[in-house]
């Protein structure tokens, strides 16, 4: 099979336009998929990586609504005019939603759907269900009921759904974006067998920690989708590192990490890519003659220690021995915390651990016991919505969920107005916000029509427009790219410095350790650790018991032994010549 | 019906039966019902019906109360309520039963709302020998296998089936969010109304963007690929289903005769 | 496309989507039937007037041959599902209800979408749903007022209703849902 010339997916020109849209994204897409071959997509948000794996099968222009230019094929066959039935025996599918692609009510039942479409016999569809749950390791939980599955699970009965039609090529769009380490972990350990069998695939993905290892060839897109380069990993991710760092597309961490080390005077000649090409680059490279001011150690002590003026009278949140119960559930168990005034703590753990449920607890969301949560000196239990959103502000994971307005202004107006404020007043306030997150183009636009990154920022306006000094958001970085969540984080930098309390849940262990200065550990409805982000990523034991992993720039850094100095970093920023 | 598909296959006969002659089976008694008057044509059927689930269903806790406890008293109760609102001039040439003031409630009013209550029950109770015992996947199933109807509309409906507990967490998260963000606040059904009508929006708009992601995922499977697809659950009409629906209509037949003319 | 089925799958995902929706409205208005007739029958008509929305928010959302028979058919099945014991009240309201529905579209042969055309079929439907339940709930032996009360809410239900659909579907257009596959 490698030595078969033709593509199986073969694009030329590729331009998309949907419907309603007044340019194509992509603009320009040309390249192929050989047999046996892993793909990696890279580009900006909104460059059309999403839109093109829809066209690999023919869902576009058939199934969704859209103009396409230019010519795709698999194995030959024009997308156009073969039907997205027929193209899904050769392309199978895996989309970023794990929710959105269950059909049935089995995992069996979702494996032989694929099969029964295709009319195979049913000792066929069963021999090929079989085959498919066990390469994904999921036989033994053939009987139960898909939703039962963690995400990363879902994610791995998802490619075998595409195993099972026999497809040559998978197209994975994103197919992590949502799952916790040990979920992230389970889906490539699916992906890798997948490609040992000899099969392409086609991957979007902005986590590259995960899928550099795996990966061939490296397509990548500019902001508006022409493709830019093509070519092997060592020629497209080592050799033009700076240029796809500056067009905003992610790297793998350790590339980025050594890309800030090179600017702060390190001689390292051959890029990393991983932690352990790191490790290895770093063991025989000197430290560069610190200069004045930018010392890396230096940086490292410049980091804003809490300010005592913002300690007042009593902390942001007090939890004193909260025990909630959900459905028939004991969810948190007798949990105490007190945050501080002015800090920014990050609230991480596996999938189910009672994160979401503490936070919401916190902000009044769910109703906690009395006398068990203080927000700002006010009991959640007994305080009013209203007067509450004033003392803390809460964003859903969702955005979508918590719009009430039918346009952006009144949807950030609505936080104002009910308040005795005047009509002038709660227009200037409302332009301000408006402009602060880049909306104003957008203030007459229905709410549900932004895209995904400018609902977020809209929906952490509202929660900030009250004005208040405690900020909790759950999983901000739900559903966006890497490039977004840096963004969004800054902003939430810039508060805290001017004094908010930020509490956010995620399960991005860089994002924690980049922003957050003391992080609490939840298990099983415990808090199992509670500590300066440092020390938490320091004790591998707590770690494996909660389920997370560290992140992949300390995992890099840990154990060079020629540097003491950079041993304990966890952060790009600490990096002198970092982002941030 | 149940949502869950894992509950299917209760034992006890019923469950063995082809949905559809379930169903069937009890519509011509339930037609004449609606049109019956008199008291005793339902009390028979209500009978009939309660046979039929305590013999053909294994019984639980919550069927037995829904049999026993909801079903009576909910009739008793609505007979009783909706002879209150009967024109006195039809019936005030029977006995008072009780008298304030200067209203009366005649005994043939009572009758007559008892006749109605059950009337109702006794169509529910019918109702319920295919409700308790058929799961919504097999009657879809038996639809498309028996009634032709084509499989795409069948497999929208069990996709269906399966949004029911998204919607569900879905709306409650809303409610959730909306309550945080003070929408709608105040108390009393018109307050009520205007909050459950902000969530409609999001929840809708939600569920549709939900199912063309599914619909997509559907497509990329070879969904209608072909006019027929594989079935590896059969639902066939047996011989049994015949003779059910058969022994049904003909009991149903004979009770109408001996019957008739149902107070009409 | 070498096969043109009548009803894309999505166009038969959403409109499950919303027959869930509006079937799980219809559960609750099963749920209380018992306490509208104990309480007030003569505004039964307003309760089972609600049973029009799945096929009025269906046709105004996609525009399309079908979708509301569709969208009825899924709406009963889910409120069987919620609330068995009436699964022949919401299948025969669905295929009663859908019938209309498209016919009524039907009639201006799926070109013309005005308000009027719901505003008829929901007509209809008043009509046929006073007869049906005047019977079934023996509504003849009320008082002279609460016959005319029913009568006029019996048809005044549907119409309240459809107009509640009607702004809904307007409502979802605007918010941007199911772009591209509305005609008309
Ligand atoms: N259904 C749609 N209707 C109209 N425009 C759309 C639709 N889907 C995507 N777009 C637009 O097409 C462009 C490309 O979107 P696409 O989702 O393919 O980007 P992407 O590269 O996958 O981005 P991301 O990294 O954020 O997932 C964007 O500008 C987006 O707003
Ligand atoms: N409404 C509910 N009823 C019953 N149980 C619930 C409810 N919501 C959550 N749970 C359960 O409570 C536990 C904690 O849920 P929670 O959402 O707080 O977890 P989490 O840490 O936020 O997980 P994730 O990372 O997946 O978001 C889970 O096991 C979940 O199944
Ligand atoms: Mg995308
Ligand atoms: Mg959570």
């Amino acid at each position: 099979m490698p030595d078969d010339p033709a593509p199986l997916l073969h694009l030329r020109g590729v331009a998309i336009t949907h419907e309603g849209a007044d340019a194509a994204a992509p603009a320009s897409v040309s390249f192929d998929v050989r047999p046996g071959e892993v793909v990696l997509l890279l580009g900006p948000s909104g460059s059309g990586k999403s839109t093109l794996a829809l066209a690999s099968n023919g869902l576009i222009p058939q199934a969704v609504p859209a103009r396409l230019e230019g010519t795709v094929t698999v194995r030959g066959l024009s997308t156009r005019e073969t039907p997205v039935a027929t193209l899904a025996r050769h392309v199978g599918m895996v989309f970023q939603d794990p929710d959105a692609q269950l059909v049935t009510g089995s995992v069996f039942d979702e494996v032989a759907f694929g099969p029964e479409n295709l009319q195979m016999p049913v000792a066929e569809v069963l021999a090929r269900t079989e085959q498919a749950l066990r390469r994904v390791g999921l036989w033994d939980r053939r009987a139960e009921n898909p939703d039962r599955l963690s995400g990363g699970g879902k994610q791995r009965l998802a490619i075998a759904c595409a195993l099972a039609m026999r497809s040559e090529l998978l197209v994975l769009d994103e197919p992590t974006a949502n799952l916790d380490p040990a979920g992230i972990e389970d889906v490539y350990a699916a992906l890798r067998d997948v490609a040992a069998d000899g099969r392409s695939v086609l991957l979007v993905e902005h986590d590259l920690d995960a899928a550099a290892e795996l990966t061939d060839r490296v397509v990548v897109l500019d902001a508006d989708g022409r493709t830019i380069a093509d070519g092997g990993v060592d020629e497209v991710l080592r050799d033009r590192a700076d240029e796809l760092d500056a067009l905003g597309v992610w790297l793998p961490v350790s590339t980025m990490a050594a890309l800030a080390l090179r600017r702060a005077g390190w001689d390292l000649p051959r890029l990393p890519l991983t932690p352990p090409e790191l490790h290895e680059a770093l063991e025989s490279a000197d430290a560069p003659v610190p200069r004045a001011g930018d010392s890396l150690l230096g940086r490292v002590e410049e980091r804003p220690e809490p300010r005592p003026d913002l300690h007042s009278a009593h902390p942001a949140v007090e939890v004193s021995g909260l025990t909630l119960r959900r459905g028939r559930r004991t969810v948190l168990h007798d949990v105490d915390l007190t945050i501080g005034a002015g800090e920014f703590v990050a609230v991480v753990g596996a999938n189910g651990a009672g994160k979401t449920t503490l936070v919401q607890a916190i902000a009044g969301v769910l109703a906690p016991p009395h006398g068990t949560v203080r927000v700002d000196g006010a009991d959640p239990a007994t305080t009013a919505l209203r007067d509450l959103s004033r003392r803390i502000g809460f964003v859903f994971q969702n955005p979508e969920h918590q719009f009430i307005a039918h346009t952006v202004f009144d949807e950030l107006a609505h936080g104002l107005r009910g308040r005795g404020l005047e009509d002038a007043e709660i227009r200037t306030r409302t332009t301000r916000m408006l402009a602060r997150f880049g909306l104003e183009a957008k203030a007459d636009v229905h709410p549900f029509l932004l895209s995904g990154g400018q609902k977020r920022r809209l929906s952490v306006g509202t929660a900030l427009i009250a004005g208040a000094p405690v900020l909790a958001l759950d999983e901000p970085t739900f559903g966006q790219d890497r490039a977004r969540a840096d963004e969004l984080l800054q902003l939430l930098r810039d508060l805290n410095e001017a004094g908010t309390t930020v509490i956010v849940v995620t399960h991005d262990m860089q994002l924690v350790a980049e922003y957050a200065e003391r992080t609490v550990v939840v298990h099983d409805g415990r808090i199992r650790a509670d500590a300066a982000t440092r020390d938490v990523f320091a004790d591998e034991a707590l770690l494996r018991e909660a389920g997370l992993r560290r992140p992949a720039l300390q995992r890099a850094l840990r154990g060079v032994t020629r540097h003491p100095q950079l041993a304990g970093i966890t952060a790009l920023r600490d990096l002198a010549g970092g982002r941030g | 019906m149940t949502v869950d598909p894992s509950a299917a296959g209760s034992p006890g006969f019923l469950a063995h039966l082809s949905p559809l002659a379930k169903l069937a089976a009890p519509l011509p008694a339930m037609i004449v019902l609606v049109v019956a008057r008199d008291l005793v044509t339902p009390l028979t059927f209500l009978a009939l019906a309660y046979l039929l689930l305590l013999v053909g269903r294994r019984m639980s806790w919550r069927v037995a109360a829904l049999l026993f406890v909801g079903l009576p008293i909910g009739a008793a109760i609505m007979g009783l309520a909706l002879g209150l609102w009967v024109d006195a001039a039809l019936v005030d040439d029977t006995p008072a039963v009780l008298r304030v003031g200067a209203w009366t409630l005649h005994a043939g009013a009572v009758e007559v709302g008892l006749a109605t209550g059950a009337r109702l029950a006794a169509i529910l109770a019918l109702g319920l020998i295919a409700g308790l015992t058929t799961t919504g996947p097999d009657l879809v199933r038996a639809s498309v296998q028996q009634l032709r109807v084509p499989y795409r509309i069948g497999y929208a409906a069990l996709a269906a089936i399966r949004f029911v507990p998204r919607f569900a967490y879905e709306l409650e998260l809303i409610r959730q969010a909306h309550r945080v963000r003070g929408a709608h606040g105040g108390r009393g059904p018109f307050a009520a109304v205007a909050r459950g009508a902000g969530y409609v929006v999001p929840l809708l708009a939600g569920a549709i963007r939900h199912a063309e992601r599914v619909a997509l995922a559907m497509d990329a499977r070879a969904f209608g690929a072909h006019p027929d697809r594989t079935e590896r659950y059969l639902l066939p009409w047996r011989r049994r289903d015949t003779v059910f629906v058969l022994a049904f209509w003909a009991v149903s037949a004979a009770t109408l005769a001996a019957l008739f003319p149902w107070g009409l | 496309m070498a096969r043109t089925p009548l009803l894309s799958t999505r166009v038969l995902l959403v409109c499950a989507a919303l027959g869930v929706a509006t079937g799980l409205l219809g559960g609750v208005a099963g749920a209380i039937t018992p306490l509208v007739l104990i309480g007030a029958p003569w505004a039964y008509g307003l309760v089972l007037g609600s049973h029009v929305l799945p096929g009025i928010i269906a046709q105004q959302v996609f525009r399309l041959p079908l979708v509301a028979l569709t969208t009825h058919v899924l709406a009963a099945l889910v409120a069987s599902a919620v609330n068995p014991a009436w699964i022949w009240r919401f299948v025969g309201t669905a295929l009663l209800f859908g019938a209309i529905q498209e016919g009524v579209a039907a009639l201006t042969r799926y070109r013309s979408w005005g308000a009027w055309r719901f505003f008829t079929a929901a007509l209809v439907i008043g009509v046929l749903v006073a007869a049906v339940v005047f019977a079934a709930a023996d509504l003849g032996k009320l008082a002279v007022w609460a016959q005319i009360a029913y009568l006029v809410i019996a048809l005044a239900g549907p119409i309240l209703w459809t107009a509640a659909g009607l702004a809904l579907g307007e409502r979802l257009r605007r918010a941007g849902v199911a772009r591209g596959v509305r005609t008309g």
